[in-house]
């Protein structure tokens, strides 16, 4: 059907007619998977997981099943839910410290250039460091293992709140900065009533990135002295050799971040509402 | 062609005054020697075609920008930042996207009248909402809103501000040719009903829209902006729409300003071809 006058006057209708019998099973197999392809994933992934530790080879004690190690998350559900509570008295105080100092000093460094050109610098050393590299000194720095925790999970957080808050700050749009002016909102009220909800959506990436980061904070320190947390459970199952339980801890630990993510995701729709 | 004669006027003290201003961007010249006078109470339309410098005038006006070279001064003040006595209405709907309509106007009262109580602030913010119709939008977001609505919403906020004059940079230039003739005619309802009258400067590069809205316009020639003529709109007021586009009289003020803006860019290539076949011998 190379030509016009081809395909006007051969007709097509037999063809398209028995085209849909080929195509329809194609079609329906696709459609039950779809939209549910995350899970099917989920599912193989456990099934390879299974056939792993089901296999024997030196070293499959490191592998216990699936099976053997939810039974383990169920019995070490009260320690796990203990920990939980340790870990969060560490990991909030340090993630809520990096959220108010970031966009507090995220939006000051976003709008005032003086305090970008001074920060900047400063900023560009410090903010590539990995922060788990804090760990030792802070532990040897500071009073408690408590405060040193802290301190890193806040240090994780801050550098992505702080500079996704100063980012969105400085990509204020014109309009907004133009009629702000117009209406004559200065100093703490302009940061607070335009500045710091047209950033918001930076805000939550920064909030995101950071949580995230504070997660990993926390676990790392807690595999270096804690006596309680979720990071300091697998630590302790792991010297112990105890697969199942070590297991157990991660997946529960995936599951917590997971959680609070979000709840992060949730309270991120409620904000960005006015976001088409 | 005596209407386009620009004509010094001695009782303009109170209003706008535009001496000698020049401004570039990025070495660019925008606007060249730009000299207006406009009465206190006038409807001003600056129409030009893009890159006349017409919206960089008005920020001028505004006090959102500086110019290189010259003054501007609003009731016999320089104009030396942005201020509530100059209310503003930008062709991007300006409202707050986080903020209902009713916030957004109560947020301007508050600065515009610092001493209102919060209850009586709200209670003007509904008044106001209600003269552009929108007295059932005040707990709706702009993104729940149609473009025209959104630009009434601009309105009612600029004049909630109740700021003497009125700076509109093309308002109705995103909206559909009947929203814009019910913001055109309510525009001038809301001018025309305010004593004393508001000051307005209202951008825009349609000329229809010029005609039926102003009592003066200014026209623009681009690159750089400069004023090539100005004329008074003589048509007596309540203007009647449809009888007054298909008046000769509108037809050929019309045909006038095509001709002038044609008539530039005539100029505009002679004079660059000039350039250019002098730069040739070099």
């Amino acid at each position: 059907m190379s030509t016009l006058s081809q395909t006007t006057t051969r007709p097509v209708v037999p063809q398209s007619r028995t085209k849909p019998n080929h195509v329809a099973p194609t079609t329906n197999r696709r459609s039950w998977i779809k939209g549910q392809e995350g899970l099917v994933f989920l599912l193989v992934l456990v099934l390879i997981w299974q056939l792993v530790s089901s296999a024997s080879f030196s070293g499959s004690y490191l592998f216990p099943s699936p099976l053997v190690s939810l039974k383990a998350l169920w019995v070490s559900l009260p320690e796990l839910l203990r920990g939980t509570g340790a870990s969060f008295l560490i990991l909030i105080p340090g993630y809520l410290l990096a959220v108010v100092t970031g966009i507090g000093w995220g939006l000051l460094a976003g709008t005032q250039p003086v305090l970008h050109r001074l920060f900047l610098p400063f900023s560009r050393l410090a903010s590539p460091i990995p922060p788990t590299i804090y760990i030792p000194y802070a532990i040897a720095l500071l009073p408690s293992f408590r405060t040193a925790a802290g301190f890193v999970v806040f240090i994780g957080a801050f550098w992505p709140i702080f500079l996704n808050s100063a980012a969105g700050a400085a990509a204020l749009p014109q309009r907004y900065r133009d009629n702000a002016r117009i209406l004559g909102l200065r100093g703490i009220e302009y940061l607070r009533v335009i500045v710091f909800p047209a950033a918001l959506p930076h805000i939550f990436s920064g909030l995101s990135v950071g949580l995230v980061f504070s997660f990993i904070m926390l676990t790392v320190a807690e595999l270096f002295g804690a006596n309680a947390g979720l990071g300091r459970f697998i630590q302790l199952y792991a010297d112990y050799a105890d697969y199942p339980r070590m297991v157990a801890g991660i997946l529960y630990t995936g599951i917590v971040v997971l959680f609070t993510t979000e709840l992060l995701e949730r309270i991120k729709k409620r904000a960005l509402f006015w976001v088409r | 062609m005596s209407q386009f004669a620009s004509q010094s006027l001695t009782d303009s003290s109170s209003g706008w005054k535009i001496d000698g201003v020049n401004f570039s961007y990025h070495g660019k010249a925008v606007l060249s020697e730009i000299d207006l006078t406009f009465k206190a109470g006038e409807f001003v339309c600056l129409l030009g075609p893009s890159g006349c410098g017409k919206t960089t005038l008005l920020r001028l006006l505004a006090g959102l920008a500086v110019p290189d070279k010259g003054t501007l001064a609003w009731r016999n003040a320089p104009i030396d930042g942005p201020s509530l006595e100059r209310g503003v209405v930008f062709q991007d709907y300006s409202l707050f996207p986080w903020m209902t309509l009713a916030q957004n106007i109560t947020l301007a009262l508050s600065k515009a009248q610092p001493t209102l109580e919060r209850k009586w602030r709200r209670q003007l913010a509904d008044e106001y909402l209600e003269m552009v119709g929108l007295a059932d939008a005040a707990e709706k977001y702009p993104y729940e809103l149609s473009g025209g609505m959104q630009q009434r919403g601009a309105i009612a906020r600029a004049i909630a501000i109740g700021s003497p004059a009125l700076l509109m940079d093309e308002p109705f230039g995103a909206l559909d040719p009947i929203n814009r003739a019910k913001l055109q005619d309510l525009l001038v309802s809301v001018w025309t009903s305010a004593s004393p009258k508001k000051s307005v400067v209202f951008v825009t590069h349609d000329v229809d829209e010029a005609i039926y809205l102003a009592d003066r316009v200014v026209m623009l020639g681009a690159s750089p902006g400069r004023v090539i003529a100005e004329l008074e709109i003589p048509f007596a007021r309540p203007r009647q729409r449809r009888a007054l586009i298909n008046s000769a009289e509108f037809q050929q003020l019309r045909r006038q300003i095509e001709e002038r803006f044609q008539q530039d860019v005539i100029d505009r290539i002679e004079e660059d071809s000039l350039v250019a076949s002098n730069a040739e011998g070099i």
